[in-house]
């Protein structure tokens, strides 16, 4: 699969990226990184997301967040002529996506390190 | 009908909890989700909350008083509106509540100083609000009278009939009401009046379906038949012209300098609406029932006092996003 580039034409910033998503960034990080490996429309995106995250979205808050990050011109509609709309990540989305799992990598490593100094496993 | 038609059915019916544009844009790809899901978990109950609040959040998002999903240009618009909304719905009860006061005093000065600084403070305010409703509708009635002579006018067509409609009967019945009323100055006590008797007696009249009567259903139906048929149709007239004037606001291409003068004036609308607030709750907590229980506050008056306060956080919080996001629209 070919991969986006990430331009300095992108729309969104991506350093703003999923911060401004409130209680829908969760939300948010998990339909993109669902689209990270392709376009999906919105139960396929939801199937996907249960499969690798263990979640299920209910259609209210699916819908809610890729209204915003459609908003944030961090995903895009795919024309289709079927009822169900595929969407696709865009360029901006992509870095935006990348910055935060960054970010969560980085909380993750810290939470682990200190973990593992102070606290044996049981 | 078939399990499928009954999931399509449902799932429209669930769309119509989302705002009309929301619709257009995402409805038939929601409506495929929700029957999909319908068709997987027939009887998650928790589905139809989660669409039904996410339908809210959408309808406050469209008002401009939540989320980030519009642009700066019509999230500006859609603030100012939401501006518009709290404040008429402030103005309806606070005006109920005045206008009940002033009537009052025609017949009985207040022997309370609570009552009288009350009294005094609001009327006071309720000549700002005017001023301010003058001050702000010009610039906007202007801008739509320039729209339509230039043909631009676009949309604005409908929002100018239905605030025009709802103005007219308004000013149409509250005359025709208050003329009918002792505080019109047809009284011998009427010199003692604050305010002239015939704005006491419109704002009264205009005002009228605010009132206990509708708990007591028996009771309100034993007024008049055409009063009956005001205090229903009166809060209809209210809802057009601010439904009207919000979507004018909504439509109409404002420039960043009269958005910026707009502002201006909903924040000094906001300052007039706490000082209003606080007369109120002086009168409400120490007024006393004064001379033949003229200024005597019910528990109607407690629950207008609550629903002002309410429609002052909703004007402060639309006037926060107005400005933050008019100064996003003016620097790029």
């Amino acid at each position: 699969m070919a991969r986006a580039r990430i331009t300095a034409k992108d729309d969104a910033d991506p350093a703003a990226g999923l911060g401004t998503f409130g209680r829908y960034a969760g939300p948010a990080t998990l339909i993109l990184s669902s689209l990270a490996d392709g376009a999906k429309h919105g139960y396929a995106l939801t199937k996907d997301i249960e499969k690798f995250a263990g979640i299920r979205l209910a259609p209210g808050t699916l819908y809610e967040a890729l209204s915003r990050l459609e908003g944030q011109k961090l995903i895009e509609a795919v024309p289709s002529d079927d009822r169900k709309r595929p969407y696709k990540l865009t360029a901006g989305g992509a870095a935006a996506l990348r910055a935060h799992l960054n970010a969560q990598r980085q909380v993750a490593d810290v939470g682990l390190r200190r973990l593992a100094r102070s606290w044996v496993a049981s | 009908m078939t399990r499928a038609a009954s999931s399509q059915r449902h799932a429209e019916m669930l769309l119509r909890c989302y705002p009309r544009a929301w619709q257009e844009r995402y409805g038939e790809e929601f409506v495929e989700l929700l029957v999909e899901d319908f068709a997987e978990r027939p009887h998650w109950s928790g589905r139809t909350i989660n669409v039904v609040a996410s339908g809210l959040l959408a309808r406050l998002s469209g008002a401009g008083l939540t989320g980030r999903v519009l642009d700066a240009p019509d999230q500006t618009r859609a603030s100012l509106a939401a501006l518009i909304a709290s404040l008429a719905m402030f103005l309806a009860l606070g005006i109920s509540m005045w206008s009940q006061l002033t009537i009052g005093w025609q017949w009985s000065a207040p022997d309370t100083p609570g009552t009288t600084i009350a009294v005094v403070a609001m009327s006071v305010v309720v000549v700002i609000f005017a001023a301010l409703a003058v001050c702000a509708s010009g610039p906007v009635i202007w801008t739509v009278i320039v729209a339509f002579v230039r043909r631009g006018a676009r949309g604005l067509g409908r929002p100018v009939l239905l605030t025009a409609v709802g103005l007219a009967l308004l000013i149409v019945g509250g005359r025709h009401f208050g003329n009918g009323w002792p505080g019109t100055g047809g009284h011998p006590w009427s010199h003692q009046g604050m305010v002239p008797g015939g704005v006491a007696a419109f704002s009264w009249a205009s005002t009228l379906s605010i009132t206990s009567y509708w708990m007591h259903p028996a009771a309100l139906l034993g007024f008049p038949l055409p009063e009956v048929v005001w205090m229903f149709t009166s809060p209809l007239a209210i809802g057009m012209a601010v439904v009207g004037s919000a979507k004018i606001v909504r439509r109409v291409q404002l420039s960043p300098r009269i958005l910026r003068v707009e502002i201006l004036l909903g924040r000094l609308a906001a300052i007039a609406m706490a000082l209003f607030l606080m007369a109120a709750g002086l009168w409400t907590l120490k007024g006393g029932s004064g001379p033949r229980g003229l200024f005597d506050a019910g528990a109607i008056d407690r629950f207008a006092l609550i629903a002002m306060t309410t429609s002052l956080v909703v004007a402060l919080h639309s006037l926060r996003r107005t400005r933050s996001f008019c100064c996003a629209q003016v620097t790029h």
